[in-house]
């Protein structure tokens, strides 16, 4: 881990150099995202849609025009990562057809592989645990999930209301059973390691 | 004298506007005289490199309507300018001054006027130094430097970096015109789109407030040159140029953010405002021509191009116009001028 990583990035801008931004994020993004940033008209109809810009400190026309400018750690280390629900509708309704919620998902990708630590550390450890349990049986264990993310949390009195009401109306099976192949599931998290091996 | 057997029509300024209006009268088989007081026919058209949307080369363009104004038997004047006219019943009897005050006088029945636009004076602008720093250039001399990079007759070295500021002159209130002059849009996107055509890997950069591409293919033209030459385009109006070590600081904000930005460039285009020239103004007070608050003339209203009594006019002298609208106005002109020809018939 660099120590350039974990430094807080200042809430003010000093003066971005044009000159310098070489655009190797833009293209980083385009290869790895499959989104050409210079497709953006700056219309800002992502940004008046997203689900949950209410509370981002950037909006999807802002992270677009971030790419744009190469300011990759200011990326990095945004809130609106953790708290965007990869929704789409900045895509599905983007008139370039730039699909930012893709982004948001390598940049989410990015902070794993740089050690970025979230700035919502729940909602990247509810991430890890559903990957967990996707690894571990081959799909999502409801029940398991709940307990784990609520003790982990310490949220020990979280759901005990509605998790008996779930579980009786039939909504919750507290004994998740694993897929047949599981062995391929694990391939792919193997492939597709999200930590760095140390 | 409105019975004379054949008409005689005068046409002032023989940019692109100019010919077509003459070709369009001599081709309904009446007189022309096109007067032109610079030494060349091609009024602006002839200091472009390029054209949009479609990258012509603006001189096939040129030549080709030359040639047939010659062949079509149009009077030309060239180095002359009109100096005065006085209207008796239908007609004008105006006088022409050519080189060497050599003095002309005829007789015109209907008038043209195609006297064009100018180039707003950017040194009007102290914070962007031109006229101080020789990188900073406006539009129409970075035309010819185009001109002369594409043809390998420059020597200087290519340039790293070169910026594009647009509205030089237009919508401002304070040092410039409240109007947008409404082609520098489209020659700047060309002009960018160019360098990055003749030095591949030269960065170009345009500060605009928005690119206004109101036209049929300009904003698939615009786009192109963002998104397959790569032209930069940060939203936000420069604030200041300064000189440092020889190349150019611009200071500005990039408004989509509300952050500073700045950039160091070789070279910086000021895209200038379009005024009436001074013809225009000699014009419209010669013959007692409507005008707008500007200086540039203005049709009749529900009229295509009367201006006044007996004249039309076309292309820039108007407002500023492209190639294309030229060419459609300097035939609207021309078609005005028939119109009146074969009515007295």
């Amino acid at each position: 881990m660099s120590d350039t990583m974990q430094k807080p990035v200042a809430s003010f801008f000093p003066a971005i150099r044009l000159d310098e931004v070489d655009g190797a994020l833009a293209k980083e993004i385009k290869e790895e995202c499959g989104v050409d940033v210079e497709l953006c008209l700056e219309c800002g109809k992502c940004s008046g849609g997203c689900s949950n810009g209410h509370i981002f400190d950037y909006t999807p026309r802002k992270i677009v025009q971030l790419i744009k400018l190469g300011e990759k750690q200011r990326l990095l280390h945004m809130d609106a990562l953790w708290t965007c629900v990869s929704c789409q509708l900045c895509w599905d309704r983007c008139p370039s057809e730039i699909n930012v919620a893709r982004v948001m998902d390598y940049l989410r990708e990015q902070t794993y592989r740089e050690n970025v630590s979230p700035t919502r550390k729940e909602v990247a450890l509810f991430h890890e645990l559903m990957l967990g349990s996707v690894e571990r049986i081959g799909r999502v264990a409801e029940t398991r999930l709940v307990l784990e993310f609520n003790f982990k949390t310490k949220q020990y009195t979280k759901d005990t209301d509605l998790g008996p009401k779930m579980f009786f109306k039939g909504k919750l099976n507290p004994f998740s059973s694993g897929i047949k192949k599981i062995e391929e599931v694990r391939q792919i998290f193997r492939k597709n390691p999200l930590r760095k091996e140390v | 004298m409105s019975d004379r057997a054949q008409k005689t029509a005068l046409v002032i300024g023989g940019g692109i506007a100019g010919l077509e209006a003459a070709l369009t009268i001599t081709g309904a088989g009446h007189q022309v005289v096109l007067v032109e007081k610079s030494p060349q026919l091609g009024g602006t058209t002839r200091e472009l490199y390029s054209s949009f949307p479609h990258w012509e080369n603006p001189a096939e363009l040129l030549q080709g309507k030359i040639d047939e104004v010659q062949k079509a038997g149009v009077q030309l004047r060239i180095g002359f300018e009109v100096i005065s006219s006085q209207k008796q019943g239908d007609i004008y009897q105006v006088v022409l001054e050519g080189p060497e005050q050599k003095r002309e006088e005829l007789v015109a029945d209907a008038v043209v006027v195609a006297t064009g636009f100018e180039l707003f004076d950017v040194s009007a602008y102290g914070e962007y130094g031109y006229g101080s720093y020789p990188g900073v250039v406006n539009t129409l001399e970075f035309e010819s430097r185009l001109r002369e990079w594409a043809k390998g007759e420059s020597k200087e070295a290519p340039p790293k970096t070169v910026a594009f500021i647009k509205c030089v002159g237009s919508r401002d209130r304070s040092k410039g015109y409240p109007y947008c002059s409404k082609i520098c849009c489209m020659i700047t996107a060309k002009q960018a789109g160019l360098v990055k055509e003749i030095w591949p890997d030269a960065r170009c950069h345009v500060f605009y407030m928005d690119y206004r591409a109101a036209g049929k293919g300009y904003e698939e033209f615009v786009r192109s040159v963002i998104e397959e030459k790569h032209v930069r385009y940060t939203r936000g109006r420069p604030a200041k140029i300064l000189p440092e070590d020889g190349r150019l600081l611009i200071r500005t904000e990039d408004t989509l953010m509300g952050v500073p930005v700045e950039i160091r460039a070789d070279m910086v285009v000021l895209a200038a405002a379009m005024q009436p020239g001074r013809g225009t103004v000699e014009m419209s007070r010669i013959f007692a021509l409507n005008t707008d608050e500007y200086g540039f003339l203005e049709p009749v209203s529900g009229q295509a191009a009367r201006v006044g009594e007996r004249v039309f006019a076309a292309g820039g002298c108007i407002f500023p116009v492209e190639n294309q609208g030229a060419l459609q106005q300097g035939a609207a002109a021309g078609a005005g001028v028939v119109a009146l020809f074969n009515q007295a018939r």
